[in-house]
């Protein structure tokens, strides 16, 4: 087993889980919905690359920012779909859950109706090659999709911690009738994170269509691990998410290399289990257990 | 009860007895229920009857309370007669379909709605039935009956598997976790090569059609076979929600376990009972459709195939059987008559499933209880508006008062106020300052009488801060140990003046109602 | 002096239950109002109403001029952040503070205007100054500050932008009589310029004399008016405690 190998992989898996992560736990606590519609997204961005690179450009930077600029979109598009109705309902979190998975039904199938069965591939956006750093080789590939997730995620966090929005977010995600009491728009405010979240999902397709083909489908795998690992994380706790993230990326390089690609959903499920029988609320809960 | 055995006996003979009408005691009388008959060997049964005379008419009515089994009968019989009768081999085929989906989904709705574990891992529960008895026939060469007898062995198995995480996690959490789980065996299948992967599923299962049936012949037995189990299903819910583990489930809904705890009931225990319960009934669905099919398919555990099914209980309405069963019959007929459209059919049906859960509360069968809803806070918020606009009482909320003498009593009131309104004037109010007590007009005596009339609570009063000296007004508060409070700053120096200033403010109170 | 508020014929409730029934009440710029009343008379539920925190709600409710209730059914606090933004800052009975942010982000989101946001750290010296034990939990989060201290943050929070009218919701509540008393001088300090401040309180004799008037609410209508302090209105409020 080559360590380098296994902690490059683990770093990249962990940083494309951690944008999916973070995204579902992002709208889990401050909205109280869970994006089932997440993988429809993140499919969704993964055509709004392609038809960028098709149309517009190949240049990595215009398609990435293809599929960021579509992943906000289509947040936008499940927000005012499944969250601005519902919000005020009764029965609220069953009924948004419901509907952002009828919107991964409508919109994957539109996406078949629409791009036909064939799959689609995404240019090479960091381009064809790879460093060699004394005996370790990293492609450019993984170190293209670790510097732009890392990216994105500090960006996020700093916006999060810094900006008025990012204040008036984390305050939603606390009390959202407080948060009306200090000039906080419900509604504009979930849009925006809708927007940002979406923002970050589909980052995560460009990235990973890098190493698999866009197809309409293309968002159920990633949709499974991002909320396995935001579950594990602990819902609505950013630090949780991204220790999660680096524990399952782990986890999934060291059973390719050890046993075989077959057994990687296997040991992460028995690994999810065995957290969540611990913690039942996940890694972050588990921190808060020890600060106490 | 001595008109116990009549067979007619709605409507008793209304007879005169003096002036009023007699109206003979009905069979239980007031708000109890009866019944004609009870199911053989049980304190059970079914259509409750209720008689009771009609509030308006006052006449004598029966009526069967719950309704839904004559519903049920009646929809079974139209099944069992109308698809074998009219259809061709494919109508009877889709039959097949919704009556298995059926059954599935009223052992889903076991799970959702008596346990309370928002499970979506259902299908892939029948699948790991479907895929463990075909391959025990494929591999070991098992019959069809001893596939069926396995099934819910499978299912149960499976069931002990992912109700291990159910007993810690909580609602949405589980759920989240149950997709994980039917995405994690669709790779497993779709990788395993001694599960068929290179088939697209396992097949070469027995099968329950006998070798010298005709292929109608085969697909109709299938058919009534796929009805039994749906009617096997039903039976199974009502019996479970009818026995004690279902009333322990209903002690303790979401989020008031504490309460059902406190009361020493073990909620988690029942819990993962029904569950169970349900994942061998699953098993047993998996195990049919095995040899309904000669084998299974990865597609039992596509996220698609989850979210047909999901659709299926939210158009029809989640956590009722006929709901279960309406919304299969909707999304399988949609799914048959568009199969030429494609993928569209599916976005139909999404978008079906997507509107219901945006408009409706609880599918089409909660569309009746949902406008009633809507149209009572309507007219309650109106109403709270609107209150203090004199004793009117509109037609359709004189239904709701109870005591129907409190409508009259108010129409009385509001005449009386209209006839009183037109006595008052000035002279009458200077009558009241300047004459004495015993030599007043009759208007005035009319006018103070109704004031005098007025229910405790609320009435004004004149309190004595200093003798001869200082009064003010009160109001009574109507309730014992509850001081009267004040009304306004005004002082009066004598009792009589203070005597007018509350005439005077009743006048004014009877002048603006 | 200016109208600053104007309510009319305000009735508000919840679904079927209507709380406040045909109350009126007119704020001027420079005035401290004390709203006095038992519990579950409608004190807290005319502040909400306000800003648009009932269920439905009916009448006129007039800010500066512009209209800013008027008759709705919909959903509670759908506008609340707008008619927040006109210059209205309630300070809520529940607190409905942000128990994991700390101190100096309650106070910080309280300045929602951009002008009051780039201001923040000097505007948080002014607050640290009317309430000067915050000073040293400015880190500590909310959710471990005790009561009074919750109190402080909340008040503190309202007054970051520059809110005219200031509603304030049973300050005493839950708090030691001496504490509750420090925290009303404390309100009685603020400066209100050309804005006003209407206190919901139970305790009539924390007000008494420091409030030009005191207006009492009784089973969700107001009671003596705009007068003057009512002598045996508080006689009889004392006596009820």
């Amino acid at each position: 087993m080559d360590p380098y190998y296994v902690a490059l992989t683990t770093i990249t898996l962990a940083s494309i889980y951690g944008l999916l992560a973070l995204g579902i736990s992002i709208i889990w606590s401050s909205l109280g919905m869970i994006n089932m519609a997440q993988g429809f997204t993140f499919a969704l961005s993964g055509y709004g690359a392609w038809l960028v690179s098709q149309y517009i450009g190949t240049n990595g930077v215009v398609v990435v920012a293809g599929g960021v600029l579509t992943g906000a979109l289509a947040g936008a598009l499940v927000g005012g779909i499944a969250f601005i109705p519902l919000y005020d309902k009764p029965n609220f979190p069953l009924r948004s859950l419901i509907a952002t998975l009828a919107i991964a039904m409508l919109g994957s199938q539109s996406l078949l109706y629409w791009f036909g069965p064939r799959v689609k591939a995404l240019p090479k956006v960091f381009g064809v090659g790879s460093i060699h750093i004394g005996s370790a080789v990293a492609s450019y590939d993984k170190i293209g999709t670790i510097v732009c997730s890392a990216a994105l995620l500090l960006i996020t966090l700093a916006w999060m911690k810094r900006s008025r929005r990012g204040l008036e977010i984390r305050a939603m995600m606390q009390n959202p009738e407080g948060a009306a009491l200090v000039g906080v728009g419900l509604r504009s405010t979930a849009m925006s994170v809708m927007m940002m979240t979406g923002a970050m999902t589909g980052l995560a397709a460009v990235l990973l269509s890098q190493n698999f083909f866009v197809s309409p489908f293309a968002g159920t795998m990633p949709l499974v691990k991002g909320m396995v690992v935001a579950l594990a994380g602990g819902l609505g706790s950013v630090a949780g998410a991204l220790i999660a993230a680096l524990l399952i990326g782990l986890i999934e390089a060291m059973t390719a290399v050890e046993l075989g690609g077959q057994y990687v959903l296997i040991t992460q499920f028995a690994f999810i289990i065995a957290v969540l029988l611990v913690r039942p609320r996940g890694i972050a809960g588990m921190i808060e257990h020890t600060r106490e | 009860m001595s008109t116990g055995q009549q067979s007619t006996p709605a409507t008793p003979e209304i007879g005169l007895v003096g002036r009023s009408r007699l109206l003979p005691p009905l069979r239980a009388h007031g708000d109890r229920t009866w019944r004609r008959w009870r199911v053989p060997f049980t304190q059970r049964g079914a259509l409750d009857y209720i008689t009771a005379f009609n509030p308006i008419s006052l006449v004598a009515e029966r009526r069967i309370v719950d309704k839904r089994l004559l519903w049920w009968l009646a929809a079974l019989l139209v099944l069992v007669i109308v698809p074998p009768l009219f259809g061709n081999d494919s109508f009877i085929g889709a039959g097949t379909t919704f009556a298995m989906f059926s059954a599935i989904n009223i052992v889903w709705m076991l799970t959702i709605g008596t346990a309370g574990i928002f499970s979506l891992a259902t299908l892939a529960v029948v699948g790991v039935g479907a895929y463990g008895t075909a391959y025990l026939s494929v591999y070991w060469g098992f019959p069809w009956w001893a596939m069926w007898i396995a099934g819910p062995f499978f299912g149960a198995g499976f069931g002990v598997l992912i109700a291990l995480p159910a007993i810690r996690l909580e609602g949405f959490y589980y759920a989240l976790l149950t997709v994980g789980v039917a995405e994690l065996c669709r790779v497993w299948v779709v990788q395993s090569r001694t599960l068929g992967a290179a088939n697209n599923g396992l097949y070469g299962a027995d099968g329950f059609v006998p070798a010298d049936m005709s292929t109608t012949g085969g697909i109709t037995l299938g058919y009534f076979l796929a009805l039994a189990m749906m009617v096997a299903a039903l039976a199974l819910y009502t019996y479970v929600n009818g026995q004690r583990l279902g009333r322990l489930l209903r002690a303790a809904p979401e989020k008031h376990e504490a309460f059902a705890e406190a009361l020493g009931i073990n909620y988690r225990a029942a819990r993962i009972q029904v569950f169970l319960i349900s994942s061998a009934a699953l098993g047993f669905v998996g195990a049919f459709y095995a040899t309904l099919l000669h084998g299974a398919s990865p597609s039992l555990f596509t996220m698609d195939q989850l979210l047909l099914l999901l659709a299926m209980i939210v158009i029809g309405g989640i956590g009722t059987t006929e709901g279960a069963v309406a919304g299969t019959l909707i999304v399988v007929l949609l799914d048959k008559v568009f199969i030429g459209l494609g993928p569209l059919r599916l976005v139909l049906i999404g978008a079906i499933m997507l509107g219901t859960v945006l408009f409706l509360r609880g599918g089409i069968f909660g569309v009746a209880a949902q406008f009633k809803n809507w149209t009572a806070k309507r007219r309650s918020e109106r109403r709270a508006v609107s209150r203090g606009k004199g004793g009117i009482v509109m037609p359709e909320e004189a239904t709701e008062i109870h005591d129907k003498q409190n409508i009259a009593i108010g129409l009385f009131q509001l005449r009386l106020r209209g006839e009183l309104k037109a006595l008052v004037n000035d002279a009458l109010i200077e009558e009241h300052r300047t004459t004495p007590r015993s030599r007043r007009s009759d208007n005035l005596e009319r006018v103070l009488n109704y004031f005098r009339m007025a229910p405790m609570a609320e009435k004004y009063g004149v309190l004595m801060v200093k003798p001869f000296a200082e009064y003010r007004i009160v109001a009574i508060s109507g309730r014992r140990g509850v001081p009267p409070r004040a009304v306004d700053d005004q002082m009066f120096t004598t009792p009589e003046d203070a005597d007018h200033g509350v005439f005077l403010k009743r006048v004014q109170d009877l002048m603006e109602s | 002096m200016t109208d600053l508020l104007r309510v009319e014929n305000l009735s508000a409730g919840y679904g079927p239950l209507g709380v406040l029934h045909n109350v009126s009440l007119t704020v001027r710029a420079g005035e401290r109002i004390g709203i006095v009343g038992l519990n579950g008379h409608g004190k807290s539920t005319l502040l909400k109403a306000i800003v648009g925190l009932t269920g439905w709600q009916s009448g006129s409710i007039q800010y500066n001029g512009v209209e800013i209730g008027g008759t709705r059914s919909q959903g509670p606090g759908r506008n609340t952040h707008k008619i927040v933004r006109m210059g209205l800052s309630l300070m809520p009975q529940g607190d409905a503070l942000f128990h994991g942010l700390t101190v100096s982000d309650h106070l910080d989101s309280g300045a929602y205007t951009p002008k009051a946001w780039r201001e923040r750290k000097q505007r948080r010296e002014r607050i640290l100054s009317i309430f000067p034990p915050l000073e040293k939990l400015l880190a500590q989060p909310v959710g471990k500050l005790s009561g009074g201290e919750r109190r402080m943050v909340s008040i503190g929070r309202g007054l970051m932008d520059d809110a005219k009218l200031l509603l304030i919701d049973e300050p005493s509540l839950g708090l030691a009589p001496k504490i509750s008393k420090g925290l009303v001088e404390a309100l009685m300090q603020i400066d209100l310029r050309d804005g006003a401040m209407v206190i919901a309180e139970q305790n009539i004799s924390l007000l008494e004399g420091k409030v030009s008037r005191l207006v009492g609410l009784h089973a969700g209508k107001l009671k003596g008016g705009a007068t003057a302090p009512d002598a045996l209105l508080s006689e009889h409020m004392h006596h009820r405690h």
